[in-house]
């Protein structure tokens, strides 16, 4: 992406490396040096392309100068605690990014001294740690390419790390390389980053697992161990086969990932300090099955579901230990709570009218008519709701007066007793419960 | 650290107190009479009713339970919610204790309180919402838990972040006009002053860093206010405030806009849902449903491309607040089989929580169902983007991943390394996976020291002592016929006197198979193990045993097996032991001799394998080596000697081997050798080391 004033992006992501060269040819000078309007497009380049969630590495390659006056570097900083929702500073970025300062300028020059701590307070807000490059002195082409250079090793290095369940292991590598993750809840932040040995402690069938969020997916990809055993077990056993050859090399990451995918299983497996991820077979449309590695928010208690992951223990425990997915919370939630909003006036009356349609029931519909209306009269003197508790006295007994000669007779006395025991004020007590008047149809 | 991170730490939406007018004023009625439709259509014989209307009083409680049901649904923790109700005095109707923030703890509070007093019960008494406001300042300035763990681990040196007390108070009442509107801020500005001077002297107070106080003046529908609404104003560093006037009827809908900017949260509207009539089962039609949920279920739709975004954002009639609407995809197949990849998980509730539609909704996921939710695209085409699924018993939305993958066209894992074994003990992993399948273990039964995931890699680390990845790396794991359950006993942490004893039994029956001479392998399984002779067989398979049951010495129960089959069958390793049991051998001795050699496989009761210095890169044994051969019956049914070697053959063996590789013990000039070592890379394929950790 090419910045002055405006952005423009002069080629799409891509691996073809001549086009970025050729495009790289094409750019043309304007007219000055805004920064903060490179950042916006940046922002809106990457979301459009990677969404939220990938981590990107952003290159600002500059002269070493943040710009003059209005939409200078210098602007932007002073105006960044005044931005509405519709105008917000760019950085922090949407999506976890490190933002590297290449400054192709000569390390002592003036502009470029007085422009670094502000690259540095640029770097800095984006939370995560990028860097700031200035080449050797002086400044020719030799310092410039070793100064890429360096940062392409420092930010292109992969991760490699151990996979290991007991004592099984394999040498693995994690594409992409994971970064660092910081954790803020509404007390804290912590910043946490992923071990090196990432070590399986159980498993759990993908259906329990559900789908809880991710920080970020990465292949796990088994690397080629430690050569100095090949010559041993070349000699013993595999005297007709080309030994060197990796693909022959039984590995544990292949077993594990066979042993997953024919049991619809996940590893659970700890990746640093109260941090935890799944391990499981991952299979893209092109029917290439894979190691996936999931990481999960740091914190045990990041799945819900799953209750604390540092209190999950093995399948034959003593009975009364174990509990089983889902792990519910204690209390329900409001939509499983059968409660009661009358707020819009349809919630308050279908609950009428399913007392209504118990009524014209009785007696079969006893238990569920006092239910109901207990139901709604306790919820009725909750809310100080009292003009409601004597119109359904009223509608009671106007229902009664209506009833078809074929109504059995204890549907009238019910509704009857039922209006009366509404209107009585001493009963504005919700520990009252409405009994069913005892009549010679029910009693029995 | 940067600043979006200060930011966000110590939100006011921690500590909210709900100000609720009590005073007579409020027990009159909205004037808005409820419609009650099915009364309409009766016989001409009824005679209409007084219309129900509720309270001013009803209004502001129903509306403010509703925004704690929201509030509690969505985070069941953290975000704390009081209820003061004020009239002569302030009526507090919780505390910030976890166990009083919940619905009904408030619903049987506030019938408690009852209706509003009627007006002059005495006339001495002040009747006004100040009391309220004055205790809500008080209540701010109480730690809530969290707040309390937060003080301690500073006051232990943890400075990272400096506590921040900062609250809202929303306060439910009526002015006047705007001067007393503009007075009840003043006074609670200089209240919120005093109560922080207080606090200041108190080692229990905490300060009031910031609150934020929203006021909603209301009314009935008939009377116009005289009060003004006015946006958030700074009154001062410590205090903003915000009016907002409307009618009774309406306080609700006002709530759910606040409720967004307080919580963060974003509105979707599924649209779309089929839904079978009421009346008419046979028949469907398509519903909406409007859930909340946390903005950020939406960052990734909405930030992305802004001509997609700006197509499903709408505003609904009556309120103020964006909703974006997705439609249901009705659900094919089990998705819940799969791992979706998630980049944002959120709690929802209903907007509307008891209508016929999201009561549909809700069911269905409640039954373990999940629903797709599908995002139209200008370009064409659509995009499915969100999930919504409940887990035991909460409903979530996940935000699946949209955008492009880095991780496209990725190789097969067959392609890199171990790719080409086809081999791998992938059934024998499956049980071990079964066998250590994870299950919440209750807190009560939770040793802090040693949580259960610790002591789940204890016991993966025992389970795998010794375990072969492939099949042509095993013989004994091969043999499951023969020795379950051996192998998983002996990996238990302990074990029975019934277990040492089915153990024995399998030892013991080994043995017997071997007196008999019959093959292992009953089948070719395509082993490339070298000279498949039976005693090669028998060989491999006594030393792989006594790999297996050495490596998983965990209890004295455990050594009692090992010593068994040490008893059973006799390895040469041990030197120093066998010249103990020379004299016992001896005995034996000539019984060894007798028979034909072993060289003749087809003889019957021929050939028991010895254990010979033989490391098993060693070619067969040979005939002129005397071979010990089977022994009496008698000494057979006791099962514990078999074809015990004698000093001679040992040094004969030595003696041929003369010609072979030089053992390692000898090449490393009388260091310890490793026992087995060449059999343990040979058996365990070409990956030993990585096996077998000491």
């Amino acid at each position: 992406m090419a910045f002055s004033s405006l952005y423009e992006e002069k080629c799409a992501f891509t691996r073809d490396y001549t086009l970025i060269k050729n495009e790289l040819q094409n750019i043309e000078d304007y007219d000055k040096t805004c920064i903060e309007t490179a950042l916006h497009g940046v922002n809106q380049m990457v979301l459009g392309e990677w969404g939220n969630n990938t981590a990107c590495q952003v290159i600002l390659i500059t002269d070493g100068s943040t710009g003059l006056g209005p939409m200078s570097l210098k602007e932007s900083f002073a105006t960044v605690n005044q931005r509405s929702a519709t105008n917000p500073f760019p950085i922090p970025f949407s999506f976890p990014a490190k933002l590297h300062v290449v400054c192709v300028a000569p390390p002592n020059d003036p502009n470029l001294v007085k422009s670094k701590p502000l690259y540095q307070r640029l770097v800095d807000l984006t939370g995560y740690d990028g860097s700031i490059c200035i080449p050797e002195s002086p400044l020719n082409e030799t310092t410039v390419v070793n100064m890429f250079q360096k940062l392409a090793e420092d930010m292109y290095t992969s991760f490699k790390g151990t996979l290991k369940c007991g004592n099984l292991e394999s040498k693995i590598i994690l594409s992409p390389a994971p970064v660092p993750y910081t954790k803020v809840t509404d007390f804290d932040y912590q910043s946490y980053t992923i071990s090196e040995l990432i070590e399986v402690c159980g498993f759990i069938s993908v259906t329990d697992v559900g789908s809880p969020m991710a920080v970020s997916r990465h292949l796990v990809l088994p690397a080629s161990s430690n050569k100095d055993h090949l010559p041993l077990t070349a000699e013993i056993d595999l005297t007709d086969d080309d030994a060197t050859d990796e693909g022959k090399v039984p590995s544990f990451c292949v077993l594990l990932h066979g042993a997953l995918k024919v049991e619809n299983m996940a590893a659970v497996v700890t990746l640093a300090e109260n941090w935890f991820g799944f391990v499981y077979s991952w299979a893209d449309s092109k029917k290439k099955s894979n190691l996936m590695l999931t990481i999960l928010t740091p914190g045990s208690d990041v799945v819900p579901w799953l209750g604390d992951l540092n209190n999950l223990g093995p399948s034959d425990s003593p009975t009364e230990q174990m509990g089983s997915f889902p792990v519910r919370p204690q209390e329900k939630r409001s939509y499983s709570q059968n409660g009661v909003v009358w707020i819009r006036q349809a919630g308050l009356q279908s609950d009428i009218q399913k007392i209504l349609r118990h009524a014209r029931k009785l007696p079969e519909k006893t238990q569920q008519f006092y239910k109901e209306l207990n139901r709604l009269r306790k919820a009725a003197i909750s809310l100080g709701f009292l003009d409601l508790l004597n119109g359904l006295a009223y509608i009671f007994e106007q229902e009664c007066m209506q009833l078809p000669g074929s109504a059995h007779p204890d549907c009238a006395l019910q509704l009857q007793h039922a209006a009366e025991v509404l209107r009585k004020t001493q009963n504005r007590d919700i520990k009252y419960v409405v009994v069913p008047l005892q009549t010679n149809y029910n009693s029995s | 650290m940067s600043f979006s991170v200060t930011n966000k730490l110590f939100p006011s939406n921690h500590k909210t107190v709900f100000v609720l007018d009590h005073t007579p004023y409020f027990g009159i009625s909205c004037e808005s009479p409820i419609e009650l439709e099915f009364l309409k259509a009766r016989a001409p014989g009824f005679i209409p009713m007084t219309p129900i209307c509720k309270s001013l009083w009803t209004s502001s409680v129903e509306s403010a339970i509703e925004y704690c049901r929201i509030v509690w649904d969505l985070f069941p923790q953290g975000k704390l919610v009081r209820f003061i109700a004020s009239d002569t005095v302030a009526h507090i109707l919780n505390t910030w204790s976890p166990s009083q923030q919940n619905l009904s703890h408030i619903m049987n509070a506030m019938s408690l309180i009852g209706v509003p007093p009627p007006h002059a019960i005495n006339r001495n008494l002040e009747y006004t919402v100040l009391h309220g406001l004055r205790a809500a300042i008080e209540a701010l300035s109480d730690c809530t838990e969290i707040q309390g763990k937060k003080m301690k681990s500073q006051s232990f040196g943890d400075v990272q972040t400096k506590l921040v007390n900062r609250c809202r108070v929303i306060c439910i009442t009526s002015a006047r006009d705007n001067d007393s509107m503009k007075r009840l801020e003043e006074i609670f500005l200089s209240v919120l002053q005093q109560q922080n001077k207080v606090a200041t002297g108190s080692d229990r107070l905490l300060t009031i860093d910031h609150c934020h106080l929203v006021i909603i003046n209301t009314f009935p529908v008939n009377i116009e206010s005289q009060v003004n609404n006015h946006s958030p104003k700074n009154l001062s560093p410590i205090l903003t405030t915000e009016v907002h006037s409307i009618k009774a009827p309406l306080i609700s809908n006002k709530l759910s806009t606040l409720i967004l900017e307080h919580y963060n949260l974003g509105s979707t509207t599924v649209t779309g849902i089929p839904m079978k009539e009421e009346q008419n089962a046979s028949s469907s039609a398509n519903y909406d449903v409007e859930i909340y949920h946390s903005s950020d279920a939406h960052t990734a739709i909405l930030k992305g491309n802004a001509l997609d975004s700006s197509a499903i954002r709408t505003v609904k009639d009556g309120l103020e607040y964006e909703t974006v609407t997705l439609k249901w995809c009705t659900p094919r197949g089990c998705t819940g089989s799969e791992l979706q990849n998630c980049t944002a998980m959120h709690r929802i509730t209903p907007v509307d929580v008891n209508s016929r539609p999201s009561l549909c909704l809700i069911n269905f996921l409640l039954n373990g169902r999940s629903v797709m939710l599908e995002m139209p695209r200008k370009a064409g085409g659509k995009i499915t983007s969100h999930l919504l699924a409940s887990h035991g018993g909460e409903i979530f939305i996940h935000t699946l991943c949209t955008a492009r993958s880095v991780l496209e066209d990725p190789p097969s894992i067959s392609e890199g390394c171990g790719g080409r074994v086809t081999d791998y003990r992938i059934t024998d992993f499956g049980v071990l996976i079964k066998q250590n399948t994870l299950v919440p273990i209750k807190t009560a039964f939770v040793e802090e020291g040693n949580r259960p995931m610790q002591k789940m890699k204890t016991r993966l680390n025992r389970h795998t002592k010794y375990w072969p990845l492939t099949i042509s790396s095993t013989l004994i794991f091969n043999l499951k016929g023969y020795i379950d359950p051996l192998p998983s006993i002996i990996t238990k942490e302990k074990i029975t006197e019934d277990e040492v004893f089915q153990c024995r039994r399998i030892i013991y029956n080994l043995i017997a198979l071997e007196s008999k001479n019959e093959s292992l392998y009953p089948l070719n399984t395509g082993q490339r193990v070298k000279g498949q002779k039976r005693e090669d067989q028998y060989k491999a398979m006594w030393n792989e045993l006594e790999t297996l049951l050495k490596k998983n010495l965990h209890t004295a129960d455990h050594r009692n097996i090992y010593n068994c089959l040490l008893e059973c069958h006799k390895f040469n390793f041990d030197e120093e032991k066998l010249s103990e049991k020379v004299e016992l051998d001896e005995a034996l001795r000539e019984l060894d001799h007798i028979g034909p050699s072993k060289s003749e496989p087809d003889a019957p009761r021929a050939s028991v394998i010895r254990a010979t210095t033989d490391s098993p890169m060693s070619p067969p044994p040979l005939t002129s080596i005397n071979p010990p051969t089977t022994k009496s019956s008698t000494s057979r049914s006791t099962g514990i000697y078999s074809a015990p070697r004698t000093l001679l053959d040992m040094f004969t063996s030595q003696e041929k081997v003369k010609s072979r590789p030089e053992f390692t013990g000898r090449s490393t000039g009388g260091s310890v050798a490793k026992l087995y070592a060449n059999h343990k890379y040979a058996d365990s394929g070409s990956r030993g080391e990585s096996m077998e950790v000491e």
